[in-house]
């Protein structure tokens, strides 16, 4: 054994995946793997109306099918539960949200009744003799329609905004008063689009009657959140509900709202007389039903310019449409927030949000969450403005940025944004994709009549997110600040274990967690198990627990190393004892016997299982001033966040910030106007990087499902609120085939607010839909028109070139020169 | 989704014939489309039962029908509402009658607002499938009233 000074450093290798032995061998283990005893089978009857009052539903058809054992609706289930808590201040806190619609319908595919049967296909064919008989009402498809309240959705809150705020900083007034140009825009809209991960949601659940406990095998990705949810909504103590997770087949977010189908199936299970209850969702279910991510509209922009097109104010009214009941929300009204200026320097502005209820499916956190939408608004305007004043889109930037000198940078609304070089970033991605030579390329294409745009997108993704957000929408949310769990411990055997409060779905967890483990220990990672999935009972979770937010790199292995760092702490004092010898002649690493620690002094070791021993099973000879050693040491990672101030909007909201530059070259074809990516650079900087591989797979992961927003993937609905696209056939996601070559790049500004150095990422900003408009904005504007919305596809484009009916910058976009 | 189909056509039998064929529903329920039974509540309500195929959405689907405007002889129009496997379909058809010679003019409207998951499964089909439809009833209507 060497030196621990010349130890091997496992973080920052590219160690390959522990995990990919058994999922790529078709080993994982998923929730629908599992098949229990007795179990049963739930089918849920969903509602094709978008708005309608429920007038009747009739169960007995079901119920007298051989097969069936029980049947559920929501009228039956409303008086043996609470409405699930809503985040919400009133009007909106006043929405009364159950798992089964109890009077009327609010989007299509809401669950209107359960049914429960011996097999899937009984439950399948009992289903389909419910009878519910329904009375249409106007549907509300539009936020801003919606705001008008002429049909409201929810009677009990008398109003379809569910919150609304202004984000005010600055004097953005004065500064438009003040400056050389003013740019106005009348609309922007983002678009509604989902995540489509392999497997679907699936709940299993057992009421346990014997003793009233709760059981759930489950892939929600944010169980802590959820296990908070239930056990309002089912009464019962949270002690009393246990959730499992194990592998997990994506999420994206997506995952993080399935506390109503995990409701159902608990009262499933207990009218069933606790035998387990099973629920997989259909594709179609998903797609219409699980949750899709936020649709946003964009109005009154006005931005104010210095004559050099340095942006010093910005004043914005937003309008979200969260579909038919917030339940995440309206956290995403004041998450967008975190990141409020983007990548750039303007102190002065107001941004009036407001979030409506439509009827349509409800949303949930989605990869790059609330910040997206933000970010692609930032960018449209920067590259607007930058095209109106005749700056190239790159020295706009340039000009724009916040300088490298300015961190960490403290945001107009008090966030704090930990490092970053993003004119370096630009550099990097210019030089990979050989900026001048496009330029030459796209002037002489453009002389043969081809249309081609080259693009530039520049987000951030924010990590580790300071609860304390959700007081500045309800000064009354019990949520603050940001903590995760982990354990780290010598097994009777010596074998070191970890469990952590995440639940992984593809993040690679088990390998950086034994990475950071392995460097404290100073032994190989595959000497290291870290336990799968998530479990109530193992006691690591904290009410944060879970995989969301791009944080598991500082808070997760934050947690992880603390854990490590106190099982060391013991195992010194220990082996000090042992070996009769001071702490400071300890040395950890690998001998003949194993993992062992060393006294540097007299050579003598004792290896994992030989301290696991005296502890577990050896105790005689545990000296008394020893009993407090467990070698099972829990450390909770508490995020050094304060509440913000709710009234002025003001404070930190997340711990790190990763950046993502991404240009693409893109080419529409002049006879189907089906948009081709010729080139594409995806440049990220996510601090020290713990495992390259992992990291430069998230980013691939990251811009596919960018790139499928941006030009394949939207959530349409038609005038009555029938979604048009429930089957991939119609949503068409992303796949390998459509997927261009991605040029990857990567610079590091380590963060000063992790151990490691380390931010959060994986969720990639959306980098690729602010790039994709961007670059088709370049193609586009010499003919007058202007992206004005973030999904484009060919039908649209023709309609904007051909048809002149959408996105004409004339009427869209108009510039006040005051030189 | 709403399907929206309108058309005209001529019989040789005069208006109040045809207005009493039109609303009689046991004559003309059986023109409906793929038709396989019917249940009659009283002079203006009955329902219909209709074979339906679309996509790999195959069943029987109930349709409760009114009639909902009686003008002898000049108009009649019915209101229907039915449910398959994957969506729900509201429904009107209104005939206009105006003499034509010794014969009868049938200015005709159909309406069909599909809901469900049917849109999106079939949402391509539908407007040409109900166009064809609704072309059998009234290819049929003509051939009933010659």
């Amino acid at each position: 054994m060497g030196p621990e000074a010349a130890k091997k450093n496992w973080v920052g290798k590219p160690l390959p995946r522990k995990e990919e032995d058994r999922l790529l061998r078709g080993r994982g283990k998923f929730a629908d793997d599992i098949k229990l005893r007795e179990m049963l089978y739930l089918r849920f009857v969903r509602s094709p109306y978008a708005h309608a009052k429920i007038v009747s539903v009739d169960v007995s058809a079901a119920e007298a099918l051989p097969g069936v054992v029980a049947t559920l609706t929501g009228a039956e289930l409303a008086p043996q539960v609470q409405p699930f808590i809503e985040i919400a201040p009133d009007p909106g806190g006043k929405i009364k949200d159950y798992a089964l619609a109890v009077s009327k319908v609010r989007y299509q595919g809401e669950p209107v009744a359960a049914v429960v049967a011996e097999s899937p296909s009984l439950a399948d064919d009992a289903a389909e003799l419910i009878q519910v008989e329904y009375e249409a009402l106007d549907p509300v498809i539009d936020g801003e329609e919606a705001l008008k309240d002429a049909s409201i959705l929810h009677e009990e809150a008398g109003t379809n905004r569910v919150w609304r705020g202004v984000f005010e900083y600055g004097d953005a007034d004065k500064a438009l008063k003040e400056a050389a140009y003013v740019v106005n825009i009348d609309r922007m809209h983002f678009h509604r689009f989902s995540s489509t991960p392999l497997e679907n949601n699936v709940v299993i659940a057992q009421w346990d009657p014997k003793d009233e406990r709760i059981y759930y095998q489950c892939n929600n990705s944010f169980p802590s959140f959820a296990i908070q949810f239930l056990a309002a909504h089912l009464q019962v103590h949270i002690d009393r509900i246990r959730v499992q997770t194990s592998d997990i087949g994506g999420s994206f977010g997506i995952k993080i709202t399935t506390y109503p189908q995990m409701a159902v199936c608990a009262m499933a299970s207990k009218k069933a007389g606790g035998r387990p209850v099973k629920w997989v969702e259909t594709r179609s279910e998903h797609m219409t039903s699980s949750a899709h991510g936020n649709e946003r509209t964009f109005r009154d922009t006005r931005v104010a310019l210095d004559k050099n097109g340095v942006i010093t104010a910005i004043v914005s009214r937003h309008i979200d449409d969260c579909g038919a009941y917030p339940r995440y929300e309206p956290l995403g009204c004041v998450i967008w927030s975190q990141v409020f200026p983007g990548v750039y320097r303007f102190k002065n502005a107001r941004i009036d949000f407001s979030q409506a209820v439509t009827n349509k499916c409800p949303v949930g956190p989605n990869r790059g969450y609330s910040r997206m939408q933000h970010l692609w608004f930032l960018e449209r305007v920067v590259d607007i403005c930058a095209h109106e004043l005749g700056i190239p889109p790159d020295e706009m930037r340039l000009r724009n940025y916040i300088r490298p000198e300015e961190f960490p940078y403290t945001t107009p609304n008090g966030c704090v944004y930990d490092s970053g070089d993003y004119p370096k970033m630009l550099q990097v991605a210019k030089g990979l994709i050989g900026w001048d030579d496009w330029k030459k390329k796209q002037a002489e294409a453009r002389k043969q009549g081809r249309v081609i745009g080259i693009g530039i997108g520049t987000t951030l993704d924010s990590g580790t997110n300071n609860f304390g957000q959700s007081q500045i929408v309800n000064p009354g949310a019990p949520f603050s600040g940001n903590s995760q769990g982990a354990n780290c411990k010598l097994d009777i055997y010596g074998e070191v274990v970890v469990a952590v409060g995440s639940c992984p779905q593809g993040q690679g967890h088990e390998t950086t967690a034994a990475q950071v483990v392995a460097d404290v220990l100073n032994i190989h990672p595959d000497l290291i198990t870290v336990r799968t999935g998530f479990d109530t009972e193992r006691n690591v979770h904290t009410g944060f627990s879970g995989t969301y937010a791009s944080q598991f790199a500082v808070s997760g292995l934050s947690a992880v190393h603390g854990a490590a760092q106190k099982l060391k702490a013991e195992m010194k004092r220990l082996a000090s004892s042992v070996l009769n010898t001071k702490e400071d002649d300890l040395e950890f690493g690998a001998g003949a016997q194993g993992p062992e620690v060393r006294a540097r002094s007299t050579g003598k070791s004792i290896n994992y299982w030989g301290l696991a021993n005296i502890v577990n099973v050896n105790s005689a000879v545990l000296p008394v001033e020893m009993h407090d050693v467990t070698l099972n040491c829990r450390y909770i990672w508490r995020a050094p966040f304060k509440v913000p101030d709710t009234v002025k909007k003001y404070g930190s909201l997340t711990l790190t910030y990763a950046s993502q530059l991404h240009i693409a070259v893109l080419e529409i074809d002049r006879e189907t106007f089906i948009p081709r990516i010729l080139d594409y650079v995806a440049v990220d900087d996510c601090g020290t990087v713990i495992n390259p591989g992992i990291v430069e797979g998230q980013v691939y992961g990251a811009t596919a499902h960018g790139i499928g927003a941006a030009l394949m993937e939207t959530c349409v609905y038609d005038a009555v609120g029938n979604m048009l696209t429930s089957t991939f056939s119609d949503y068409t996601p992303i796949t390998a085939m459509n997927m261009p070559k991605v040029k990857y790049g990567h610079t590091e500004t380590p963060s000063p607010h992790s151990y490691s150095g380390a931010k959060g990422m994986g969720e990639g900003g959306a980098a690729p839909i602010h790039t994709v408009s961007a670059a088709l904005q370049d193609a586009l504007f010499a003919d007058g028109i202007f992206i004005d919305d973030s999904f484009n596809n060919a039908d649209s484009l023709f309609r904007a070139m051909v048809g002149k009916e959408i996105s004409q910058a004339k009427q869209l976009v108009r510039v006040e020169r005051r030189t | 989704m709403a399907i929206k189909i309108t058309g005209e056509f001529e019989v040789k039998r005069n208006p109040e014939d045809v207005f009493d064929f039109l609303t009689n529903p046991e004559k003309f329920a059986p023109l409906l489309p793929e038709f396989q039974g019917m249940s009659k509540q009283d002079e203006t309500h009955f329902t219909v039962k209709v074979n339906v195929g679309i996509s790999y959405i195959k069943g029987v689907a109930d349709v409760k029908m009114e009639l909902a405007e009686n003008e002898r002889p000049r108009r009649a129009q019915y209101k229907g509402q039915g449910s398959v496997a994957g969506g729900n379909v509201s429904l009107t058809a209104g005939f206009d009658l105006s003499p034509n010679g010794e014969g009868t003019k049938v200015a005709w409207q159909g309406e069909a607002q599909v809901f469900g998951r049917l849109t999106s499964v079939a949402g391509g089909l539908l407007e040409p499938l109900g166009k064809k439809q609704v072309q059998k009833l009234i290819d049929g209507l003509q051939a009933a009233l010659i």
